[in-house]
């Protein structure tokens, strides 16, 4: 009966290449689940109120890191979401993520930057994954034991297990074998390995060429098992130390191509060559741009530099790190520190690409994912990225996510992909790719229920035998603008539907000031028709069943709303509605009634209608501002809401209808204790403090009365049990304190009709007998989406629980 | 509305003949002062002595009065003509019912009072009841409610069942002080009056004896425990409100339905609009745009744009 709804959200970072065997891949896998179950399908015929959809969304974000990955690593970000119509069986997607390589930014520059050249993934590397994936099979040295061997006197056919590698610093003078050591990161033996000479070769190789190093030699001592150890004695590359250290942006520059140094060249040419390199660095300084990083990390760096004597290797490879790991976990995901430029003089340039976007692209696919024309005008969905996804500005993971959440609140698609590959022409530059999958435009839907009621005692019980339903079509994104008509018909018998037939058209028309305007309004209009039954005609403590009287409303509505931020918005509009009161056959009725201790009724009760013969015309403004500043800290709500509503009678309709209806609620949600925020932190204890006044001036027939007494009103009172009347005034509070991932609370609430129920034609508050006024207080806790609550009802001083559905606030 | 011949009064011959004097002397000072009609109506809780006093003060059987049944729904209107003089009583039900004020019962007494005048009110109650409850002072707000606060200006309290020994030995004027203060409290709670408005415009008791075994004076006038003759008394006491002043009090169609509230304050509507929309929406506005200014960037939206500095 009702579809299940299943979005997936994951964006993983994987590395650009397939996991280089080389160098360690130091892996940062983080996930979180936040999985949404609201509603239970059962539903009561009585209340008529809105369906409710059984609705599941699983949100998954997965992020993975390789650090120290070359540059330009690409993500995908990527949603599905199953499209609604038809959908039954609980939907289901799965996120994938994967990317093209980048290549590399990284050498090539500079002769400062050699030793950041074994940054770049050797070519062998598949080859000698499969070797060593061969398994233990491996040869003795068959040597004597614990002698030290040259590389070079090594057998060439033999493959030699390396069961320990020791570096040597022959500046120091020791020994370490600890793997924390940077240097380790350097080497891509591992011990227990087994490896043949030309790889054990190739190695030294790549160790004396990555810069690191003076000087690096390999030697091998033979084990009394047959293994070998390796030792790598090195002298570490150190320059001249510095005090100032910068940090450029060198993304987008062309990397500037020096001569080859000839051999043969004298040493003035050697002299003038210098120079221009030099030269050509400044002036590559000067047209680098600054680069993000904040002070506080270069005061850190400075620090680092003040600390070390002369600056070597590894305390550059530290720096490296430290810059890297900022720019990493501040979402710039594809910033890359490519080279350390102007060693030996006083300042130590870091050259950073932090990854520019040059290009934003959006892409529709089909169902099969081929790249197709969509339906969707692209201005549409520009205008829900954020300006730092545009060219010029530096790709960052958050803003990437945000576009996609933004996106994907147009419930257009069924996927969304938000992807940055590196630019081929531009190197440096990122390309953000936006690919998206539309939904369905057209789509109807016939859903059919079986209704529970409370029967006698309360048990549920089967309201009939007979299905009830709900038929609905969409035409969604008319005009590739966002644009939708939705239709539905609900009845509670579908086999006779001319009994209690619901039905609502709505026309949404967004944009209203074009699409490129950043003013966000939208125009909507529905035709509705609705049946309630009016809490005015309820009775009051020790009054029998009250006749409830029916109210039926079909109408027309159009506004227009105008949003400011994500929650606050204003709305305006006029409605024009018919209403009928019916009594429970049906039948209209012009008058509430009460029973008499006789057991008759007595029939002389309050008009229900303003023309008093049961059915009224009118048409009246309504204006609507709510300002919500409302967060959730840890899960818990804190911030304000303020909403006015406004219903202003324009003196059209029966009896020429000419009033001023107006409410406003204040509710404010006090952070009572200051928390870290944080995902499995413990919410704040909240305190919430809530005012609503409503009153009226001029015509007020008894279905616009305001009513006191229910769960949104007063708790602990049914539905207008304490009276109806032309101004009323509630006020609340509420003090929740979290208990483990659910919170417990305890409230006050108060409601007071002001001495206004006189002021209502016929005053259905004295004739149902009941109060006016009214407080309440209990205790109570929130059990996934159900509130359970004990509460006192202070007039009779009774208490009972009550389980509700929702917040209250 | 059914009109009622206005009978000759022959029930005055079956009072005493010092009462007959006393009255129609009584009714010759009013004609001085040319009143030629008197409406006097009667209401009060159920069982009270309503109708047994109208009985007595017309000296007739008019109203039917039962002990143990409540009377008719409906009012009953009584007129006697003596000497041009017209006196009409209103009898009504009693508008308690099931521990409430009865609307409809009020409903059907307004209805019948429609163009009539109303000259005084007479309000009924028990003497020999000693406990008063929030009912006495609905009863009341009812009573106000209907005809206005003025009507009490132009009414007094009648306590039947005079004839009674106080408990525990008090003295019977003590008691009937005690009574009658206790029950004006009240009416004057009921009414909403001022305390000032109510010692201006005092409201009279007036004690009544109802049953056939009051006792008598020498000149066969019916007495009360302090040996007042009660019907010349009660009577002098109806033409002294109403000669000292007050309105009478016509019952009309708007005087039923009260006024009507929705009609109230239309036309402030538009200055309340305009209220609304300076000092309520514009309020709410600018708050928005407040929160649209304060709203905590994350740090990544303020970097980039050459907000934050390389402070952050």
């Amino acid at each position: 009966m009702a579809f299940a709804q299943r979005q997936l959200l994951s964006s993983a970072l994987t590395p650009a290449a397939p996991p280089r065997p080389r160098r360690p891949v130091s892996k940062i896998v983080s996930s979180a689940h936040i999985t949404e179950q609201s509603g239970s399908p059962s539903q009561i015929t009585s209340s008529k109120e809105p369906e409710q959809w059984n609705s599941k969304k699983v949100f998954l974000f997965s992020a993975a890191t390789a650090s120290g990955s070359a540059a330009g690593g690409a993500f995908v970000f990527s949603l599905f979401s199953t499209p609604p119509p038809g959908n039954t069986g609980g939907g289901g997607g799965s996120g994938w993520g994967g990317g093209g390589g980048g290549g590399g930014n990284g050498d090539g520059g500079g002769f400062w930057s050699r030793f950041f050249s074994s940054l770049s993934p050797p070519a062998r590397a598949e080859e000698e994954k499969a070797e060593t994936g061969a398994g233990p099979e491996w040869d003795s040295h068959g040597l004597p034991a614990n002698i030290v061997v040259q590389l070079n006197k090594l057998s060439g056919l033999k493959r030699y297990k390396i069961s320990d590698i020791v570096f040597f610093d022959r500046r120091r003078g020791s020994t370490f074998s600890s793997s924390v050591d940077s240097l380790f990161e350097m080497v891509s033996l591992r011990s227990g390995g087994v490896y043949t000479k030309a790889q054990i070769q190739a190695e030294l190789e790549t160790l004396a060429s990555c810069g690191m190093f003076e000087k690096v030699d390999l030697e091998a001592k033979t084990k009394p098992d047959g293994t070998l150890s390796l030792v790598v004695s090195f002298t570490e590359s150190t320059w001249q130390s510095a005090d100032s250290f910068r940090c450029i942006n060198v993304g987008l520059l062309p990397q500037t191509k020096q001569p080859d140094m000839d051999p043969d060249m004298t040493d003035r040419e050697k002299l003038a060559y210098y120079k221009s390199m030099e030269r050509d660095y400044r002036r590559r300084i000067e047209r680098s741009r600054p680069c993000l990083l904040p002070i506080s990390v270069h005061k850190e760096v400075m620090e680092m530099l003040g600390n070390q004597g002369k600056v070597s290797a590894r305390l550059l490879q530290k720096i490296r790190d430290r810059v890297q790991k900022w720019y990493h976990d501040e979402g710039y995901a594809c910033a890359q520190v490519v080279n350390f430029g102007n060693l030996n003089t006083r300042e130590v340039v870091c050259e950073v690409v932090e990854g520019d976007i040059t290009q934003l692209s959006i892409q529709f696919q089909d169902k099969l994912g081929n790249i197709c024309e969509g339906n969707t005008q692209l201005p549409v969905i520009r205008r829900e990225l954020p300006k730092q996804l545009r060219p010029g500005h530096v790709f960052n993971i958050e803003a990437g996510k945000q576009a996609l959440r933004n996106i994907n609140s147009l419930a257009l698609f069924s996927n969304i992909e938000v992807n940055p590959r590196p630019d081929e022409k531009n190197e440096g530059g990122i390309i953000v790719e936006i690919k998206l999958k539309e939904l369905e435009q057209k789509s109807a839907e016939v859903s059919t229920e079986w209704n529970i009621v409370p029967g006698r005692n309360g048990r549920p019980t089967l309201a009939s035998i007979q299905p009830g339903g709900t038929v609905t079509f969409e035409h969604r994104n008319i005009k590739g603008l966002n644009r939708s008509i939705i239709g539905s018909v609900t009845s509670s018998n579908l086999l006779n539907p001319q009994d209690d037939l619901s039905f609502k058209l709505d026309y949404v028309h967004p944009y209203v000031d074009g699409v490129t305007n950043p003013r966000n309004r939208t125009f909507r209009t529905s035709c509705f028709n609705s049946r309630k039954m009016s809490p005015v005609f309820t009775g009051g403590p020790g009054v029998d069943e009250v006749p409830p009287v029916w109210i039926d409303r079909v109408g027309f509505k159009a506004n227009i709303s105008e949003s400011f931020t994500r929650q606050s918005k204003f709305t305006y509009g006029l409605v024009m509605e018919e209403i009928t009161t019916r009594d429970e056959t049906s039948s209209i009725c012009t008058h509430g009634a009460r029973p008499l201790p006789s057991g008759g009724l007595s029939m002389d009760g309050p008009p229900t209608t303003l023309s008093g013969t049961g059915v009224d015309r009118m048409a009246f403004a309504q204006a609507n501002i709510t300002r919500d500043n409302t967060k959730f800290v840890n899960g818990a709500v804190v911030g304000e809401r303020n909403v006015f509503q406004l219903d202003q009678g324009l003196g059209i309709g029966s009896n020429f209808p000419f009033f001023n209806r107006h409410q406003l609620t204040i509710t404010r949600f006090i952070q009572l204790k200051q928390v870290e925020e944080g995902a499995g932190k413990p919410p704040p204890p909240v305190l919430v403090l809530h005012g609503h006044y409503g009153g009226c001036v001029g015509d007020l027939p008894s279905y616009d009365a305001f009513t006191l007494g229910g769960p949104y009103s007063v708790r602990g009172y049914n539905m207008g049990e304490l009276g109806a009347s032309r101004s009323i005034l509630e006020l609340a509070g509420e003090l929740r304190i979290p208990v483990r991932n659910t919170h417990v609370y305890t409230f006050v609430e108060h409601g007071n009709d002001l001495g206004s129920s006189k002021d209502l034609k016929g005053n259905p508050t004295e004739f149902f007998r009941r109060v006016g006024y009214g407080s309440s207080y209990g205790v109570g806790a929130k059990l996934g989406l159900v509130r359970m609550e004990y509460a006192v009802d202070h007039n009779s001083g009774t208490g009972a629980v009550f389980f509700r559905f929702g917040e209250r606030f | 509305m059914a009109f009622v011949m206005a009978r000759e009064w022959l029930g005055i011959q079956q009072f005493p003949p010092a009462t007959q004097t006393r009255l129609i002397e009584l009714l010759g000072k009013l004609k001085q002062e040319n009143v030629s009609t008197l409406t006097i109506l009667v209401m009060g809780k159920g069982g009270m002595g309503k109708s047994s006093t109208v009985n007595s003060i017309l000296g007739e059987r008019v109203a039917s009065v039962s002990a143990f049944q409540s009377e008719g729904l409906r009012p009953i209107m009584c007129s006697r003509t003596r000497a041009g003089f017209t006196l009409n009583i209103i009898d009504t039900p009693g508008i308690v019912e099931g521990g409430y004020v009865n609307e409809q019962a009020i409903g059907i007494i307004k209805r019948f009072l429609l163009n009539k005048t109303i000259d005084v009110l007479l309000y009924v109650d028990r003497l020999d009841a000693y406990r008063m409850d929030t009912l006495d002072r609905q009863v009341v707000k009812a009573i106000t409610d209907t005809f206005g606060k003025t009507i009490w200006r132009r009414s007094l309290v009648v306590l039947t069942h005079a004839q009674l020994s106080p408990p525990d030995g008090l003295n019977y004027d003590d008691f009937v002080a005690r009574r009658s203060e206790a029950l004006l409290t009240y009416v004057r709670q009921g009414g909403r009056l001022s305390k000032v408005e109510f010692q201006k415009n005092s409201i009279p008791v007036v004690l009544v004896e109802n049953s056939g075994r009051c006792k008598t004076n020498d000149s066969g006038e019916k007495i009360l425990p302090n040996g007042i003759a009660w019907i010349p008394n009660l009577v002098e006491t109806i033409i002294n409100v109403v000669t000292s002043g007050g309105k009478s009090i016509t019952v009309d169609q708007k005087l039923i339905e009260g006024p009507n509230p929705n009609n109230r304050g239309k036309l402030f509507i538009p200055l309340i609009l305009a209220f609304q929309f300076l000092f309520v929406v514009k309020t709410i506005q600018r708050s928005i745009q407040e929160d649209v200014r304060k709203e905590n960037k994350s740090l990544w939206e303020l970097r980039d744009v050459g907000v934050a500095d390389r402070k952050i």
